[in-house]
């Protein structure tokens, strides 16, 4: 998806709407500071592109209002319309790369995995105390 | 329908309508022995590139591309299904079918599920016994290049053509549980490669198997079975919507009428027709295939067709550990699963059992979910603002979740018919689905819950997270065209031949009589090689259009 996936505006007031739902603390940026209306909104728009329709539409009529009240009401009165913001919010803030690191998520890698060991339940003995205590199927 | 208006393909011995688990085997089996095979399938190729899984998106595409729910994917090969439902079945159409998606767990049923009326007074037993299924559930775990651990006393021996891919931190938190309770458990079984095996390469345990496996580790007919039927002249027609069985006027199927990508209908004749669509869409079909001759659906003079659909209820319990468990990492797929619950015992409120099995949890957008699910009710700034960082700093890594898979009891209530109003694309009935909970059903789920609680706690578990049974199905489509001797309860034979018309099959997880707790693909596959062989080895007295 191209950057025409939302306007400057609508882009600055999903950093308003963002911001309440991920705050900075822990240690870790707000929605805002991770970029969540840049680059991250439009590569998430484009893996779900079922969100921008509400989505523009929850910014277009935040436009102006108090971003506190407005996405509390939301998630009030407007629990599927609330899921489209949060969730899309969600999903752009873990793509930032800092993000992920802050919280040790090295992303869906490659570990390939080794056969030749030995493994722990049965070298500890848990997987012999399974056979030993079953009392054989039921026929 | 005036069949003969239509375009008509090649002649095939065999038209098959579908391409997944079912089909899929069914084709394999025919071409290799010589037969002409057509095989109709309204979804799609899936190219390996097309997965995110690798890639930073991987969770974002569940809810995009890889949504299970065909209602929220809304791809062009999807059709509706709609109605009134506790648990809405979900399904994938394309060519491999729900292999494309699944998670890889393989289970042949136990020898008790075959005798359910017997043993337990509920349900039907099956016309045919494990020990008839045994050899072909052999064959089918060795195609599908499955690695396990044999010796599971729970069920018959089995051997698994590849070892078990290993359990992970995430296997042994949740084992451990297990082992101070004194329960079953076992190291996963999944149609998941943990070494080169065939055509399939060893898993790389990236645990985006539901999403597409990008390292071609999972099982799936497109990798399995296909490249040998259509080398052996297998024809397989994607984008194919079928719209109906024609019968000739002795009552024979004709073939399957179709429409192709570019909206032209077509015949593809046959001299026997399978079907292979799913509990969901098989029924579908023989509804949509009504005549004069069989006013209430083809095949359907037991009036079962779509009845007692069962679905394995699930629920998931959320076992949250200080010790950090890399729960991201797959394969995903089940790291081990427990059949302590699986039968019928004499102190329970209820009949027949669940199996549980354990899977990763995901990165850290299932850990908001987590979040969001165990602050439910407690306000918005319990969930929100600084409080998100909850969901990354208690549940991300350090998590599993048990998932309890429930054996749900053939209901006639329990159904698939066709929608008067909603429809596809092309202008064909949706299917609608009236689906109940049973008081049994709950009342397993509720044990078999509290139970996966007492092993959280013996694990010193920080938190735990109970969801509600999903309200998506997990794929498990059953029970809607069942096997049986008898034609006025029944709609296959024991070979699953359909009483009512003698050149038309059904294979799918439809014929199921009663859906055990176990995961169901194992089953359809075996069931599906045990019936064509048959069909093969008697084709000299098979009638034909």
């Amino acid at each position: 998806m191209s950057g025409a996936a939302a306007t400057a505006a609508q882009r600055r007031t999903l950093d308003r709407l963002a911001d309440v739902l991920i705050a900075a603390g822990a240690g870790k940026p707000s929605a805002s500071e991770a970029g969540v209306s840049g680059e991250l909104l439009d590569r998430t728009l484009a893996v779900v592109p079922a969100w921008k329709e509400p989505l523009l539409v929850i910014l277009d009529e935040a436009t102006g209002c108090d971003p506190r009240r407005f996405v509390r009401e939301l998630d009030a009165d407007r629990p599927e319309d609330f899921a489209v913001l949060s969730t899309a919010v969600t999903g752009a803030y873990f793509l930032n790369p800092q993000v992920r690191e802050m919280i040790g998520y090295p992303g869906q890698e490659a570990s390939p995995l080794s056969l030749a060991a030995v493994p722990e339940y049965v070298e500890n003995g848990m997987l012999e105390r399974v056979y030993e205590r079953h009392p054989g199927f039921r026929r | 329908m005036l069949t003969s208006r239509l375009q008509r393909d090649e002649p095939a011995d065999v038209v098959i309508v579908g391409a997944g688990a079912s089909g899929t085997v069914a084709a394999d089996a025919l071409a290799a022995a010589g037969f002409r095979v057509a095989c109709l399938e309204q979804g799609g190729w899936t190219e390996t590139a097309d997965y995110l899984s690798a890639e930073p998106e991987a969770e974002l595409s569940w809810l995009g591309k890889w949504n299970p729910d065909h209602n929220a994917r809304r791809n062009r090969a999807d059709y509706p299904t709609t109605g009134e439902a506790d648990v809405r079945p979900v399904m994938c159409n394309a060519v491999g079918g729900g292999l494309v998606q699944w998670a890889g767990m393989w289970h042949p049923l136990l020898p008790s599920d075959f005798q359910v009326r017997t043993l337990d007074g509920v349900g039907d037993d099956w016309p045919i016994s494990w020990e008839e299924l045994g050899p072909f559930y052999q064959r089918a775990t060795r195609d599908m290049s499955v690695s396990g651990l044999t010796g599971d006393p729970a069920f018959p021996e089995l051997d698994y053509p590849n070892p078990p891919v290993p359990i992970g931190k995430v296997g042994m938190a949740a084992a451990r549980g297990m082992d101070r309770m004194g329960w079953h458990w076992w190291p996963g079984s999944n149609a998941i490669s943990s070494q080169a095996h065939r055509n399939l390469q060893a898993c790389q345990r990236r645990g985006a198997c539901i999403i597409g496996c990008p390292e071609n580790a999972k099982a799936n007919g497109l990798l399995t079975h296909w490249p040998r039927a259509l080398e052996n002249g297998a024809r397989l027609v994607a984008g194919a919507r079928v719209k109906q069985i024609p019968l000739d006027g002795r009552g024979r199927a004709l073939g399957a009428v179709y429409e192709d990508q570019e909206g032209t209908e077509r015949l593809q004749p046959g001299e026997v027709v399978i079907m292979a669509a799913n509990g969901i869409g098989t029924p579908r079909l023989l509804l949509l295939s009504a005549s004069s001759l069989f006013p209430d659906g083809l095949a359907n003079s037991s009036g079962l067709v779509g009845r007692r659909l069962m679905q394995h209820p699930y629920q998931t319990v959320t076992v949250v550990l200080e010790e950090h468990l890399e729960s991201w990492r797959g394969p995903w797929g089940q790291n081990i699963y427990s059949l302590e619950f699986a039968e019928t015992r004499p102190e329970h409120d209820f009949v027949r059992g669940s199996k549980w099995n354990v899977c990763p949890r995901g990165g850290p957008m299932f850990a908001v979910f987590d979040h969001l699910a165990a602050r439910r009710g407690g306000g918005f700034d319990q969930v929100w603002g600084e409080a998100f960082h909850r969901a990354s700093d208690v549940f991300f890594g350090r998590s599993f979740s048990w998932g309890i898979q429930a054996e749900d009891l053939p209901e006639e209530h329990n159904r698939v018919t066709l929608d008067p109003e909603a429809a596809d694309d092309s202008g064909l009935a949706a299917a609608r689905i009236d689906y109940r909970l049973s008081d049994n059903t709950r009342r397993m789920l509720d044990f078999n819950i509290a139970r996966a609680l007492e092993t959280a706690e013996a694990l010193g578990a920080v938190e735990t997270v109970v969801d509600d049974v999903w309200p998506t199905g997990i794929g498990h489509n059953l029970g809607t065209t069942r096997m049986g001797d008898d034609p006025s309860s029944s709609v296959v034979d024991r070979w699953c031949r359909a009483h009512d018309v003698p050149n038309l099959y059904i294979t799918d997880g439809g014929v199921f009589v009663t859906a055990g707790s176990v995961n169901p693909t194992a089953t359809i596959m075996a069931n599906t090689l045990r019936v064509v062989e048959h069909m093969m080895e008697n084709r000299r007295g098979q009638e034909t259009s």
